[in-house]
């Protein structure tokens, strides 16, 4: 049986239209036309993965005007695996929190905007679309946090939207700019045109600005201080987090491709990103090792892994990439599953200090065991996903300073992991066990499962995305596990001997953060040292 | 000074709008007041559009609407394009300010710096 392709940007408004159509319903069919719509624009965005994987490219022309001139829509090898996990994981959190409070009507709408947002950036192949649609999505995010319009949850998002909206200032100048120079937008043009310059000096400061902005979308280094307050907010509801994390911060990491490509017969700065991508990574787990609240550790843990991300997809040889394109569906997964289940741990026993909270997998085994496995996922345990994406990303290097920063950032995760795990253990301060809601064991359990399946077929997972076949026996090696296990009694070791020594110092970094001023001038010196490197090696 | 004369007419437009798009982020770097820094992101917005109105602009092009010849007509793409980017730019400073009210009646102040350490208690 075959489902016709539907055309794309029927697709990309597919998730506004039926939530503007159901919010019209009366309550009592609400959540079933909802759900049977979530399930046909997952089936419809499997149906465009399975035909760009084995059939060809899709490639669309709104309103039939010709190339450079019609907004392009286009879905290939690249962005048809992230509009399969978009909705995927759309459909996953819905399903998960049907019964929660906070998912009103017009909650589930902004929600379901959002989604059409993300796969309007994935299919766009137009430089100013991919600039309106990113908007749209920035307006919708911060709607979704301060939605419950508690606690500081409104600074956090005025924090966002002014941020994001200074990126995106830089990147419309940087549109323009390129506009001005070849007199095309569209993606595939833009490269052509670029390629055939006779200066190509010509191009550094649109790059530098439109890169500016994409590096704040993803979260590199300097510019990571929306992301904890975006995605950590204490009143977010535990899918918006989920959903953040899964996905929003992954379209700044899937420009950063894109884009790179575009330019890079012009510029080539992965020296840059690969240096940039590990000190985020590094930055990030400090910053999580200091953390009290339990959802704010798991968001400065997706600074370490987006940053890890970026290494990978800089580094320069194919495994690395692919290894690194994989780690974005784990991360995907497990910090997924993470965010929901701490969203759930947190409304139990009403407080978010990790101090406060225990015996987690003796009260709530169900949730308790999916956190467990999202711990083992993203830490690299043997048979679990992890494992798969970090063995590519260090097969892309042997032996030189690189292998021994990965050691590094494995390291870091494992040890602030184990401070998220004491959670786990110890006897639970309430000895009531709760009724689960069916949907919420199922879809915890679901991820779990997903994690695990994609650790034990690690390579045909990869081979079936992305058509890249690598053996990935070396990841179930001896020497593997034999490190890892090492990594992790060393990470116990440091985290009981050291790290709960010195929590004066970890409270001094715990109150670091940083003023909108402060950011715009981070902003702005990343600006400048990007610019400056452009200039220095083309 | 007959340099410094000819610099100043030399300037066209679009240096004038990159120079207050500098202006405008300068304002977010310096300002303590929010209702100054939404006003420099919004003064940067709309140095932006400016930039990207000039885009390719010919001495003596009309504007592209029906009774100009077609080699008479300017580049219709920016004026379409910036037509989007102001409705943007317009709603996500309203919802900067209706944020800020919130803030504001909330924390009582309006400085940056003031509100993190009210944040803190």
């Amino acid at each position: 049986m075959t489902i016709p392709l539907i055309p794309l940007h029927v697709f990309v408004f597919l998730p506004v239209i039926i939530g503007a159509v159901t919010y019209f319903l009366p309550t009592r069919w609400y959540h079933a036309v909802m759900l049977l719509g979530n399930l046909a624009v997952s089936v419809l965005a499997v149906n465009i993965f399975i035909h760009v994987r084995w059939t060809a490219d899709i490639i669309q022309f709104v309103a039939f005007w010709p190339e450079t001139v019609a907004i392009k829509l286009a879905a290939d090898s690249l962005s048809a695996p992230m509009v399969m996990l978009t909705a995927c994981f759309f459909s996953c959190t819905y399903l998960f929190s049907t019964r929660a409070a906070y998912m009103d009507k017009t909650f589930i709408f902004i929600f379901l905007m959002l989604e059409g947002a993300l796969f309007g950036v994935f299919l766009s192949g137009d430089l100013f679309n991919i600039y309106v649609i990113m908007e749209l999505g920035m307006i919708a995010v911060a709607i979704l946090i301060m939605y419950k319009q508690d606690k500081q949850s409104v600074y956090d998002a005025m924090l966002y939207i002014m941020m994001n909206f200074i990126a995106m200032a830089f990147m419309m100048l940087g549109i323009a700019y390129i506009y001005r120079i070849t007199g095309v937008l569209d993606l595939a043009v833009l490269e052509q045109r670029i390629s055939e310059l006779s200066n190509p000096r010509s191009v550094i400061i649109p790059y530098a600005m439109i890169m500016t902005a994409v590096s704040l979308k993803a979260a590199l280094l300097p510019l990571f201080g929306w992301l904890p307050r975006a995605h950590g907010a204490p009143s977010a509801p535990a899918i918006v987090s989920a959903v953040l994390s899964g996905i929003q911060v992954k379209v700044g990491v899937y420009l950063l491709i894109r884009l790179n490509t575009v330019f890079s017969p012009a510029i080539d700065a992965s020296m840059f990103f690969l240096i940039l991508g590990f000190l985020t990574s590094v930055a990030g787990f400090l910053l999580a090792i200091a953390q009290k609240d339990i959802k704010l550790i798991l968001a400065y843990h997706t600074v370490s892994q987006v940053g890890l991300i970026v290494m990978g997809l800089h580094m320069g040889t194919e495994v690395a990439f692919w290894g690194g394109m994989y780690h974005i569906i784990n991360h995907a997964l497990f910090k997924g599953l993470l965010f929901l289940s701490a969203g759930i741990i947190i409304e139990e026993y009403g407080t978010r200090s990790y101090s406060e909270i225990r015996g987690v997998l003796r009260r709530m085994p169900i949730i308790g065991i999916a956190t467990l496995a999202g711990v083992l996922g993203i830490t690299g345990a043997p048979f679990f996903n992890g494992s798969i994406s970090k063995y590519f990303i260090t097969a892309g290097v042997q032996g030189n300073l690189a292998e021994i920063g990965l050691y590094l950032i494995n390291f870091g995760t494992i040890l602030s992991f184990v401070k998220y795990s004491t959670i786990l253990f110890g006897t639970p301060t309430l000895k009531k066990s709760p009724k689960m809601d069916p949907y919420v064991s199922g879809i915890s359990l679901l991820f779990g499962a997903a994690i695990l399946v994609g650790g034990i077929f690690g390579s045909q997972a990869v081979s079936l995305m992305y058509g890249s076949q690598y053996s990935a026996q070396g990841a179930l090696g001896f020497q593997k596990i034999l490190t890892f296990f090492l990594t992790l009694a060393i990470g116990v070791g440091m985290y009981y001997m050291v790290v709960q020594k010195i929590g004066g110092v970890l409270a001094g970094v715990r109150i670091f953060k940083f003023s909108f001023n402060q950011v715009t001038v981070f902003i702005t010196l990343f600006f400048v040292s990007l610019l400056g490197f452009a200039y220095f090696t083309v | 000074m007959a340099s410094v004369a000819e610099f100043i007419t030399g300037l066209t437009v679009s240096d004038l709008a990159v120079a207050l798009f500098f202006t405008g982020l300068y304002g977010a770097m310096t300002q303590r007041n929010i209702i100054k820094t939404i006003m420099s992101v919004g003064i940067m917005d709309v140095a932006a559009i400016t930039f990207f109105m000039t885009a390719n602009f010919q001495e003596g092009s009309r504007s592209p609407i029906s009774g100009t010849a077609v080699e008479q007509m300017a580049d219709p793409v920016p004026q379409a394009l910036m037509i989007t980017a102001i409705v943007i730019g317009v709603s996500v400073v309203a919802m900067c300010l209706a944020m800020y009210m919130r803030v504001v009646y909330r924390y009582g102040t309006a400085d940056w710096k003031i509100l993190i350490r009210r944040l803190e208690d």
